[in-house]
């Protein structure tokens, strides 16, 4: 509400300023218009006075200072007072005019500021009553007291009016914001739910990639028949995961998708799909070691989805057609050993990156905790080691 | 990654790209009125209750007139319309919601016409319009029926005529050989001003507090990030999840289906790769960046003006205390500002580097080096409530850089490492 606040303050001044210069403006013009005045040097001296006033409302709509305020209430009383000659002079209809334009409606303009608070309120009682008593003092002999009077409590209630009526609508605006804001608070936090419903959709994601990466090489060492499987499959899951459920299918292709029930799936079941996958792309996968796994479905899922991006590397980089893979445990560990015999790479060579490795393979393994390293000699083969916690 | 990007941001406000389909000039004509505005029925009571006290104020005129009226009975008629038209617009609004249609504007403005023209025929032989005129100036202020309603644009236009008309009238009705002076001439000034300033002045108040209105929205809907996680993915993130999601499922069905042949022809296989390359980018960056990040991005505000660096995403680790300190001060540096003074006014937070380890600290806490520079602030310009804001950040020093604020802060916030 403070910041508020202060937004309401400025737009009020900004509409003070305007309702204060534009009635200034006519009023100003009134008063260079001949025969307004009666004395000659009243024409130069209310001209500066004018100036004062219209720079006092002017900085009225910035500051917050209140030296503005009395600026221009002085300003304008000095305008009166000219105009007049200090109440010597009966003004005519067009002076008069001039005069009342300038107290009813331009000095008015501060009472559009001088609401809201205690002190304001009394600095507008106190301000209006000075200047009435002054205004009817000066113009005495040129117009009915009560007429000026009248006048000036219609004009100075009117702004304090419009003040008055702006700060009302305040709260409820605050209050109908701060619902929004709230709406928008739980809106955002189901946003980032959803968000991580869709990122934690990590197997699902990880072969729709792969698929997508197969695809983005028009398939070519793929027989469409598999690859219009694969791509049904994916669109399948895809289709359920946009209708709000988290699938959790039991497999996607043959890539097996067994993490959403058990809490310890058994690794070697999806072992056995992971090489379906891929001998169904051409490449085939020799198991070795254990067969039977057993870890959190998260670490599974990273260390599958790892496991099937280092293959996918060796079907696509080292022009053979056969990977082995080893699989060790200790009492802490898991690790898969991937090799195959193809062409090989030195390794400063080739950015990381560009295989797609630093990036999926080791960032996926780092967040369960473990680790991937990649040894290579060009002509020799090539060796990934994948480890996870268990 | 166009294809997602919403057409509005969270403040209703046209984005770029959706606005170039609107002309300018439809832009500008309807600017201000063609959206619901929060408060608008409480302005639009307040315009509604001026315009009848002001009604009454100028029949009362009227009454007081009636024997001089050449012609009383087009004063008559003329406050007879005037009187309909005000009604019939406040009914119909009240009725009718928020927007009001082209076709009862229309009829708004026609019945206003003819008042103000039945009201110059009423008063024509007296040649003293400054004087009698009643119901052509209350005219003027019955615009303001339609402030929260109708465009700024259309308004003004309105008002503006309607000062012409009136001047030009004055000018014909003034009979050759009246002195140039001030009694003839300043109750005629008196009446255009009546009959014009109400509606500009009201404009001017309604657009003041509609910017103020979604100025407060803005910052409020930024609010929602200081209770965000350490990362998080932000509004958009998800949508932009979804629709890369779509638009694979999309692509893997026409390739089942056998809408697309493989091989894949290369157009298609650049797509694939594209999305296989978003995708990975959203899965794995997406929860890299820090509820300032988000802040700074989705306001109309801050996103103009502040430029963020926290390479090590540190702004996640402050407290919804020191957050909500760090934002407010980073708004109230932006928006407290006069746009023609300072239009460059700009800042910069820059989070960290830390600081290497001296000795460990007995609370278990670090120090954030938080440091914002800023381009046209003037220290002695700023609001005295920024000094609170920043105090709640941490220790702060203040100094002027190139002619312009640096404030330097220490925050203490707990060790990750230690929590």
């Amino acid at each position: 509400m403070d910041l508020l606040a202060r937004e309401r303050d400025r737009m009020l001044q900004r509409a003070a300023r305007a309702y204060g210069l534009g009635f200034t403006l006519v009023s100003g013009l009134c008063y260079v218009l001949p025969g307004a005045l009666v004395d000659a040097w009243a024409l130069p001296a209310g001209l500066a006075l004018y100036a004062v006033l219209a720079g006092a409302q002017f900085m009225l709509g910035i500051s917050r200072n209140p030296g503005w305020v009395l600026l221009t209430l002085l300003a304008g009383l000095g305008i009166v007072a000219v105009a007049t000659g200090f109440g010597q002079h009966s003004l005519g209809v067009g002076g008069m005019t001039s005069v009342q334009l300038l107290v009813s409606g331009s000095l008015a303009a501060v009472a559009v500021v001088l609401t809201g608070t205690a002190w304001r309120l009394v600095s507008f009682v106190l301000a209006f009553a000075g200047l009435t008593a002054a205004s009817i003092w000066l113009t005495s002999s040129s117009q009915a007291p009560l007429r000026t009077g009248g006048l000036l409590l219609l004009g100075w209630c009117l702004a304090a009016g419009i003040g008055a009526w702006v700060s009302a609508g305040m709260p409820l605006v605050a209050r109908r914001i701060a619902s929004i804001g709230r709406a928008h608070r739980v809106e955002r936090q189901s946003s980032e739910l959803e968000a991580q419903r869709r990122q934690s959709a990590r197997l699902l994601h990880d072969t729709v990639l792969a698929t997508l990466t197969l695809l983005a090489h028009s398939g070519v060492g793929v027989t469409p028949e598999a690859l219009r499987e694969q791509a049904a499959e994916d669109a399948r899951l895809l289709r359920q995961l946009r209708l709000g459920s988290t699938p959790t299918p039991q497999s996607s292709g043959s890539y097996r998708l067994g993490s959403g029930g058990d809490a310890e799936p058994v690794l070697g079941r999806t072992l056995e799909s992971v090489k379906n996958r891929f001998g169904r792309i051409g490449l085939t996968v020799n198991w070795h070691g254990t067969g039977q796994v057993l870890l959190p479905s998260e670490v599974l899922d990273a260390f599958l989805m790892a496991l099937a991006e280092c293959l996918e590397n060796v079907r696509r980089h080292s022009g053979v057609t056969e990977a082995h893979v080893t699989i060790t445990e200790d009492d802490t560990m898991v690790r898969a050993m991937v090799t195959d015999a193809g062409v090989g790479f030195e390794l400063s060579d080739i950015d990381e990156a560009s295989l797609g490795f630093a990036e999926s393979v080791v960032a996926r393994l780092r967040d369960v905790g473990g680790n991937a390293r990649l040894f290579s000699v060009p002509g020799a083969g090539t060796t990934v080691v994948l480890e996870v916690p268990r | 990654m166009t294809a997602g990007i919403p057409e509005e941001n969270t403040l209703g406000v046209v984005v770029a790209g959706a606005a170039r389909a609107v002309t300018r000039r439809a832009k500008l004509l309807g600017r201000g009125g063609n959206r619901p505005m929060l408060g608008a029925s409480h302005l639009a009571l307040g315009a509604d209750i001026f315009v009848v006290l002001r009604a009454v104020y100028g029949l009362a005129w009227f009454v007081a007139l009636w024997d001089r009226y050449p012609v009383p009975a087009a004063a008559a008629s003329a406050w007879g319309v005037l009187a309909v038209v005000i009604v019939g617009a406040i009914v119909l609004s009240r009725v009718g919601g928020d927007r009001m249609s082209h076709a009862v504007f229309a009829l708004v403005v026609a019945g206003l016409a003819a008042t103000v023209v039945l009201d110059l025929i009423a008063v024509w032989e007296l040649h003293d319009l400054g004087r009698t005129l009643t119901a052509a100036t209350a005219a003027g202020s019955a615009l303001l029926l339609l402030v929260t309603r109708r465009g700024h644009v259309e308004l003004l236009t309105a008002a503006g005529a309607l000062g012409l008309t009136l001047a030009v009238a004055l000018f014909l009705n003034t009979p050759p050989g009246t002195p140039f002076d001030a009694d003839n001439l300043a109750p005629g000034l008196a009446m255009l001003a009546f009959a014009v300033l109400p509606t500009v002045i009201g404009v001017l108040i309604v657009r003041g507090f509609r910017r103020m209105v979604q100025l407060e929205l803005d910052r409020v809907l930024v609010q929602s990030n200081v209770s965000a996680p350490r990362y998080a993915v932000g509004m958009l993130a998800s949508e932009e999840l979804a629709r890369l999601d779509l638009a694979a499922e999309q692509l893997l069905d026409s390739i089942a289906s056998e809408q697309t042949p493989l091989p894949l022809p290369p157009k298609t296989a650049s797509l694939a790769a594209s999305l296989a390359t978003e995708l990975r980018l959203h899965l794995i960056e997406g929860r890299r960046e820090t509820w300032l990040y988000h802040a700074v991005s989705e306001s109309e505000m801050l996103g103009r003006s502040v430029t963020l660096i926290d390479k090590s995403a540190l702004a996640g680790l402050l407290d919804a205390n020191q957050r909500d300190g760090l934002l407010s001060a980073a708004w109230m540096l932006v928006s407290d500002t006069r746009k023609k003074a300072a239009p460059h006014r700009s800042i910069t937070l820059q989070l960290g580097p830390l600081a290497p380890a001296g000795a460990p600290r007995e609370d278990r806490k670090i120090i954030v080096p938080i440091t914002i520079t800023s381009t046209g602030i003037r220290r002695n310009r700023v609001d005295p409530s920024i000094w609170a804001a920043l105090g709640r950040v941490g220790r702060y020093s203040d100094s002027t850089e190139d002619g312009s604020l640096r404030v330097d802060i220490e925050a203490a916030v707990d060790n990750p490492a230690e929590v």
